[in-house]
């Protein structure tokens, strides 16, 4: 698996895709892509409209508008399972994990396997524990126990079992949702490094977060959204974390704090100068979209 | 009654003989229960919890065995299976006689009959009466439930009633399905059966109360135990309803009831007298190879409790032995 | 209590090669503990508790109570309860009654369309519970009442009692007492063939617990659903299928106590639901589900069985029978709690 290096085909692309609900518009126009071997960030903050496009990545809802490719040819999935038969693997914020269970146990929950048939046949223990050890080992993670309850694993640890039970089923697109957002700044660098790992091996991850700094450091696209609307999709080549982080701040928002902080700190604060160049520094078509003329 | 004084009297008897051989006056009591004999008798009925008419079958058993110095145990459960594992339990207990009421005689034949084969003496009490000969007991002590309900009925006619309701406080119990029924064959007007949860006071009483307002030409409630008559008179009261209450089975305010007339008579078919008869049945046998009633059941009732011996009968119920 | 159990169990650390602690912290070794402890005390207490007589009676008393408790392990370890499978004990047994006695029907058919007829009524508990969303609590609660006022009303109509008379008098009855109400006589004591199926269901309900995927799935859809369901567990199958083994578990309580007796009465197991699930709860299952086990739930059973008969063996007087039952089995819990916190905590 490790020997599938980077295509210049993308697994999946979705192009002007959309969802109302009823007369509301909860997503429209949003165009990205996944490949293999790559991390696909999907930034915005709350309310951006980020569930809603991994739901109908995930096959829970099917889009109202717009396109979704799968290896070029066009596609709708009608249920998880579907888009899971796909290749397509989310991993949600809650994880699908069962905390009393045993971390076997959960990483092959609904897909036992098992020897003997008819009224014998029984969980296959012995090969469940294995596979278990030898996955998690892969993805760097030394469990001596395999017995344990999952929750007794740190969170870093419960979103790699997360992510290794995904990658052993056979993903080829791994979608993960908000895996470091309730986690502390270790925590969440550990989860990174396991993201690092999916991609390594061939995977595509799509990788929903509201953090840049997270974001930025394992991206390779990054596609943000803001109240259901998309404000574009960059390679990573044409976007710095700075300009990153100032489109996820929002550039009107920062403007009128820069110019609310003016009068109060006055304008040759370094605090306003900053913020003054990191509104610069928005690319130009975001900026015109974002900033009001007043404004400017 | 008699028996009653009988017993305390050679009680009486016996504790002064004892108290004069054994010259220390305080421990009198005690030595009489250890010194006369160690034999224990199981008393297993199919009462339920906190049932004030199996309480005073118990204090009849409990007198008894006081009076004759042996051991009582006391067990009840209303699932017969439940039932004959404690009668099984009382054999590998090895007790010299046990004391049981067959509420469902096929229910706790098999271990009665274990029972008997292990050469335990056995008297049947309260219900059974018909199978009682049959599983080899001893003897039955109760009141025919037929020959009370019938006169009962009779009551009820001659009292005027012509439409009344006959509440069943246990679901399954065979012997108060009898009474219901006895008591409709002499009755002249006509009785229907209303199925109450006995286990809940409350309930019985508003379930009455909804019956007799739905229908206001119940003129008579005939309840199947003491406590249950309460409840009626209680219902008839709110409902502002006119009808007549009678009952099976005494209890404290029962007798103060039939004082007041808010009851019209019980028919007492006298707990304490099974509780107590039935102690001593076995322990005639055991101590002196008695067959009391020569096969035959011992009837420990009915008696009529009217407004003209209610004051008599108050006092002894006050004791919690009518 | 249970939150506090679940951060027991959850933030338990890790067990590393220490097969003594793993087995201590396994969810019936406090029951365990709790079980010899009742046993020795009534042994060394009273002197006919610990004999061949005394020890039928008490696993007489605890096989019923013992062959339900499992079941309702299962499904408490499933996250649901069931309030009607006291009553459903009654329900089948009077089912045999009333077509045998009253129709006349073959008794081995009887016994066949009763079990049908249970599993039924099982599926149906579990597809309400499923389908509306409603806590099983409630949903059972109704079928409870329903089936109670079905006992006592459609049993008093067809036979005019409310209790079955004359079973043993049916063609055949000979031929399938034996299979439910047998019983052998080994020394002085009297031992019931419930025992035995009371251990035969113990042992497939723990080998399906941990062997089977069924076993994954119940404990999965206890602990977690929404996680079970994202994982392709198939829900809805386990759940019915827990309601309709907690029926089928009732259906066979129901013909042992038939066959025990030859009778069955309009109120039978009526009150008994609610002492399952404290055999169950003794034995280490979690009131919240996704935590517990089959033989704790059995061993919970074998604790009231002896308490209950202990108590009459021990000639106390019975108008204390519940509060000594009910501080015996605190007293159980207790001691099981600490077993496991102990096996848990560690340090």
């Amino acid at each position: 698996m490790s020997q599938i290096t980077k295509t210049h085909d993308p697994i999946v692309a979705v192009k002007n895709i959309g969802k109302r609900y009823g007369a509301i518009n909860a997503l429209a126009g949003v165009t990205t892509e996944v490949r293999a071997g790559e991390v696909t960030c999907v930034l915005g903050d709350n309310g951006a409209g980020k569930s809603t496009f991994i739901k109908m990545l995930a096959g829970a809802h099917t889009p109202s508008e717009g396109e979704m490719l799968l290896d070029g040819e066009p596609v709708t999935f009608s249920s998880p399972r579907a888009a899971l038969d796909a290749g397509i693997a989310t991993v949600y914020q809650d994880l699908a994990v069962v905390p009393l269970m045993p971390v076997w146990r959960n990483f092959f929950l609904g897909s036992e396997l098992t020897k003997g048939a008819g009224p014998f046949r029984r969980l296959d223990v012995k090969r469940m524990k294995t596979i278990t050890y030898t996955e998690l080992d892969n993805m760097g993670i030394d469990l001596r126990d395999v017995d344990q309850p999952i929750g007794t694993l740190s969170g870093g640890e419960r979103q790699c079992v997360a992510i290794a039970r995904a990658v052993y089923f056979g993903a080829r697109v791994l979608i993960l949702d908000e895996p470091t957002a309730a986690l502390g700044v270790k925590q969440s660098g550990v989860v990174l490094r396991y993201i690092a790992r999916a991609r390594d091996r061939g995977l595509g991850v799509v990788f929903i977060t509201h953090n840049p700094h997270h974001a930025y450091p394992v991206g390779d696209r990054f596609l943000l959204l803001n109240r259901g609307t998309s404000l574009g999709d960059y390679a990573k080549a044409d976007i710095t974390l700075g300009e990153l982080t100032s489109l996820m701040a929002g550039g009107a928002e920062l403007d009128s704090l820069a110019h609310e902080l003016e009068r109060s700190m006055g304008a040759d604060s370094p605090v306003v100068k900053e913020l003054e160049r990191e509104a610069e520094a928005l690319p130009e078509a975001a900026r015109e979209e974002l900033v009001p003329p007043t404004a400017s | 009654m008699k028996r009653i004084i009988t017993g305390v009297g050679i009680v009486a008897v016996a504790g002064l003989l004892l108290s004069a051989c054994s010259g220390t006056g305080q421990e009198t009591d005690e030595s009489t229960d250890t010194a006369s004999s160690d034999l224990t008798y199981a008393v297993i009925t199919h009462s339920g919890p906190g049932d004030a008419f199996w309480d005073r079958v118990k204090s009849g058993a409990e007198q008894a065995g006081e009076d004759y110095g042996v051991e009582i145990t006391y067990n009840s459960d209303p699932d017969p299976a439940k039932q004959s594992q404690l009668i099984d339990n009382a054999v590998a207990q090895e007790v010299d006689g046990i004391v049981v009421s067959m509420a469902n005689p096929d229910g706790v034949k098999s271990s009665v009959e274990r029972a008997v084969d292990a050469g335990i003496p056995v008297v049947t009490i309260n219900s059974g009466i018909e199978r009682s000969a049959e599983f080899g007991a001893i003897t039955h002590i109760g009141q025919s439930e037929t020959v009370a309900g019938e006169a009962v009925g009779v009551e009820l006619s001659e009292a005027g009633v012509t439409n009344a309701l006959c509440v069943i406080q246990e679901a399954g119990n065979v012997g108060l399905e009898e009474r219901c029924k006895a008591a409709a064959s002499t009755f002249s007007g006509t009785m229907a059966n209303l199925q109450v949860d006995g286990t809940n006071d409350a309930e019985v009483k508003a379930t009455i109360k909804s019956k007799l307002q739905a229908d206001a030409t119940i003129d008579g409630v005939l309840t199947l135990g003491g406590q249950y008559a309460m409840d009626a008179v209680g219902a008839v009261d709110e409902s502002g309803s006119a009808a007549t209450v009678a009952t099976f089975d005494l209890s404290d305010d029962v007798v103060s009831a039939i004082s007041d007339g808010a009851i019209l008579f019980a028919v007492d078919q006298q707990p304490y007298v099974q509780g107590f008869l039935g102690i001593t049945a076995v322990h005639l046998r055991a101590t002196n190879g008695n067959d009391v009633g020569g096969g035959q059941p011992v009837f420990s009732g009915p008696a009529f409790v009217t407004k003209a011996n209610a004051a008599d009968v108050a006092k002894y119920a006050a004791n919690g032995t009518r | 209590m249970t939150t506090t159990d679940i951060v027991t169990i959850a933030t338990r650390p890790r067990m590393e090669r220490q097969p003594i602690r793993r087995l201590l912290a396994r969810p019936e070794m406090g029951a365990l503990v709790a079980a010899l402890a009742v046993m020795i005390f009534f042994s060394v207490y009273t002197s006919n508790f610990m004999t061949l007589a005394g020890a039928g009676v008490w696993l007489e008393s605890a096989s019923t109570f013992g062959i339900m408790a499992v079941a309702v392990a299962l499904l408490m370890i499933g996250g649901e309860f069931d309030l009607s499978a006291g009553v459903m004990t009654g329900f089948t047994a009077l089912i045999v009654g009333v077509l045998t006695t009253n129709y006349g029907l073959n008794i081995w058919v009887a016994v066949v369309v009763s079990l049908a007829v249970a599993l039924g009524v099982g599926a149906l508990n579990g597809f309400i519970v499923m389908r509306t969303g409603l806590p099983s609590f409630i949903v059972t609660l109704g079928t409870f009442f329903v089936l109670a006022g079905i006992d006592l009303a459609v049993t008093k109509l067809i036979t005019g009692q409310v209790s079955i008379q004359g079973m043993a008098k049916v063609p055949f009855y000979d031929t399938i007492q034996p299979l439910f109400g047998a019983s052998i006589r080994i020394g002085g004591g009297v031992f019931y063939v419930s025992v035995l199926w009371w251990f035969l269901v113990t042992a497939i309900a723990t080998w399906v617990l941990l062997r089977a995927r069924a076993g994954n799935w119940i404990f999965a859809v206890g602990g977690a659903l929404n996680s079970s369901r994202q994982v392709g567990v198939p829900i809805m199958k386990t759940k019915v299928g827990l309601f309709m083994t907690t029926a089928g578990a009732a259906w066979l309580v129901g013909m042992i106590s038939l066959f025990r007796t030859s009778t069955v009465q309009a109120n039978t197991g009526v009150g008994q639901e609610f002492i399952y699930i404290i055999c169950a709860v003794v034995g280490g299952c979690l009131l919240t589900g996704g935590f517990g086990s089959a033989i704790g739930a059995a061993l919970g059973a074998l604790i009231y069985g002896m308490v209950f008969q202990g108590i009459t063996f021990a000639q106390w007087d019975t108008n204390w029978l519940r509060t000594f039952l009910g501080a015996m089995l605190l007293l159980a819990v207790l001691l099981n709690h600490w077993v496991r916190t102990r096996a848990g905590g560690g340090r």
